[in-house]
């Protein structure tokens, strides 16, 4: 379920962040910590954003981090970073982002619930323009649990 | 009848636009198409009879035949629209013609 990977650790916020990379290792840092990613795993997000995989843009201001499960993943993990002001993936000013997700998936299906309810929030309308307004934790989670009752 | 999502891991956007289509195909009442997702490194002409990638993966998937480009993955109104081009012309009946 998305509420347990989405907890009050692994839902951040920062102000002024230092550009792409430094959001990177930011949104990536509690898997890290967790122990659910390890080093490689974020060298390898890095590496293909700045080869031009931009691809992690799903639109309206948010990004879903990740790469392969064998660049790292020891289990799945998921978590997010909502950066004031937004940042230009990849330098790029057609991908300024708002919001970071850092997906850890261990097999590209095993995570098939979380996927779900993760691709029902951010494509209601209303769930995803409340979750860019949260201001911390607690308000994240309150929308997370409506998502979970909607569908 | 079958949806193939792309991405480049094969397990992030591919996944999502995966259980979109899904859901869009619920709310229409169109049953009998397989909906799966995949890379982009494994995917092969004649693997499914549409291809859903978002537009960063327009070129790399130009070998492909019948792509159906994403401007968002996570816009279900401009999913929804496609999904059904796709269905009309494949022939595919859609129950719900009005659905929102």
């Amino acid at each position: 379920m998305l509420s347990s990977y989405l907890t009050p650790e692994t839902t951040l916020f920062a102000e002024d962040v230092d550009g792409w990379r430094d959001a990177i290792a930011r949104v990536s840092a509690p898997l890290l910590a967790s122990g659910a990613i390890g080093q490689e795993y974020i060298d390898a997000m890095v590496s293909s954003i700045a080869a031009g995989g931009t691809y992690i843009d799903l639109g309206y201001g948010i990004a879903l981090a990740h790469s392969r499960p064998e660049n790292g993943v020891v289990r799945t993990g998921l978590s997010s970073l909502r950066v004031t002001p937004a940042v230009l993936l990849n330098d790029d000013p057609a991908h300024p982002i708002d919001l970071f997700f850092c997906l850890a998936a261990t097999d590209p299906n095993g995570h098939l619930q979380t996927m779900m309810e993760l691709a029902n929030l951010l494509s209601d309308d209303e769930l995803r323009t409340r979750l860019l307004a949260a201001h911390n934790a607690a308000e994240v989670a309150t929308v997370i649990n409506e998502n979970g009752t909607t569908k | 009848m079958k949806f193939l999502a792309v991405c480049s891991s094969g397990l992030g956007s591919s996944f999502m636009i995966h259980m979109n289509i899904d859901k869009v195909l619920k709310e229409l009442g169109v049953t009998g198409v397989d909906v799966d997702h995949t890379d982009v490194g494994a995917v092969a002409r004649g693997d499914a009879d549409a291809f859903f990638v978002g537009r960063d993966l327009e070129e790399a998937t130009n070998t492909l035949d019948n792509v159906v480009v994403l401007n968002s993955i996570i816009d279900l109104g401009e999913l929804r629209t496609k999904v059904r081009e796709q269905l009309e012309a494949k022939g595919i009946a859609i129950p719900e013609g009005d659905a929102a």
